[in-house]
């Protein structure tokens, strides 16, 4: 049964990240460097930050029996956040040899990515203590 | 069907399929108190979808084939908001084992990408040549 939730909380989260990568390809023709997935990553990490700092108080590592964490954690943010489509668009700036895009991408995705979850988690475990 | 709901639809097959997948890994690997699993699926995620990325551009697939794997399958298997939760949760215990997993999950990931799609790059042309020279 929870693996059926973990399974459909990952194919939700696989649909969001499409339509809102869709949506930001349409607002933004021309960006500086690959920065549909950026948005979805930075949301989502801020999003699983929330949901742990909220739920949990902390980050839970082995919490594999708990029914919200394989929906919402596993499930919907593990699946609406990428690190394939990051990894691929990376190799193709590095292939181009496009330094400057190349370094913005990987730090705004990785560095970002961390600082969004611990600005989620954060802001809940103060709002939740 | 309308192939916008085709195409969604198989996004979420292939999310469904590879959110279990990452959940198999994740499970296997829980023991070791190091969240290798991760490393694991966004490592191998990443080598599929060069893999497939370069593939595509030769034999080019039905558009709901391309993002039922791709965006769905890849894309589902492979995570970053986990990545960021054991990048914390690492450097809250113990720092340098922080970075080592940042700078592993960086570099292999750009370079299995780079990887995969060489690889399909050079396979995929052999095998329209041969295809080709079969005619």
């Amino acid at each position: 049964m929870n693996v059926l939730l973990l399974a459909l909380g990952g194919g939700i989260g696989a649909i969001a990240r499409y339509l809102v990568g869709l949506a930001m390809m349409k607002r933004y023709l021309d960006p500086p460097f690959p920065v549909a997935m950026l948005v979805v990553n930075l949301i989502g990490s801020f999003g699983l930050g929330a949901f742990f700092g909220g739920y949990f108080q902390e980050i839970p590592l082995g919490a594999y029996e708990d029914p919200l964490f394989l929906t919402v954690g596993i499930g919907f943010f593990g699946a609406f956040t990428t690190y394939s489509t990051f990894s691929v668009e990376a190799s193709m700036l590095l292939k181009a040899k496009q330094w400057r895009k190349l370094s913005l991408y990987i730090g705004f995705s990785i560095i970002g990515s961390i600082l969004f979850f611990l600005l989620g988690f954060s802001m809940l475990v103060a709002f939740t203590s | 069907m309308n192939n916008t709901y085709k195409n969604i639809l198989a996004i979420g097959v292939g999310g469904a399929i590879g959110t279990f997948l990452r959940y198999f890994f994740n499970v296997l690997t829980l023991e070791l108190g190091y969240p290798l699993g991760t490393i694991i699926e966004n490592l191998g995620g990443s080598l599929l979808l060069g893999f497939l990325t370069a593939w595509f551009i030769v034999f080019i697939p039905r558009e709901w084939i391309k993002v039922g794997l791709g965006v769905g399958l890849c894309g589902g298997f492979t995570t970053m908001s986990t990545f960021a939760a054991d990048s914390i949760f690492l450097y809250s215990r113990t720092p340098i084992d922080a970075i080592f997993y940042i700078v592993l999950s960086l570099f292999g990931g750009i370079l299995f990408a780079l990887g995969g799609y060489l690889v399909a790059t050079r396979l995929a042309t052999k095998t329209r040549q041969k295809m080709e020279g079969g005619r």
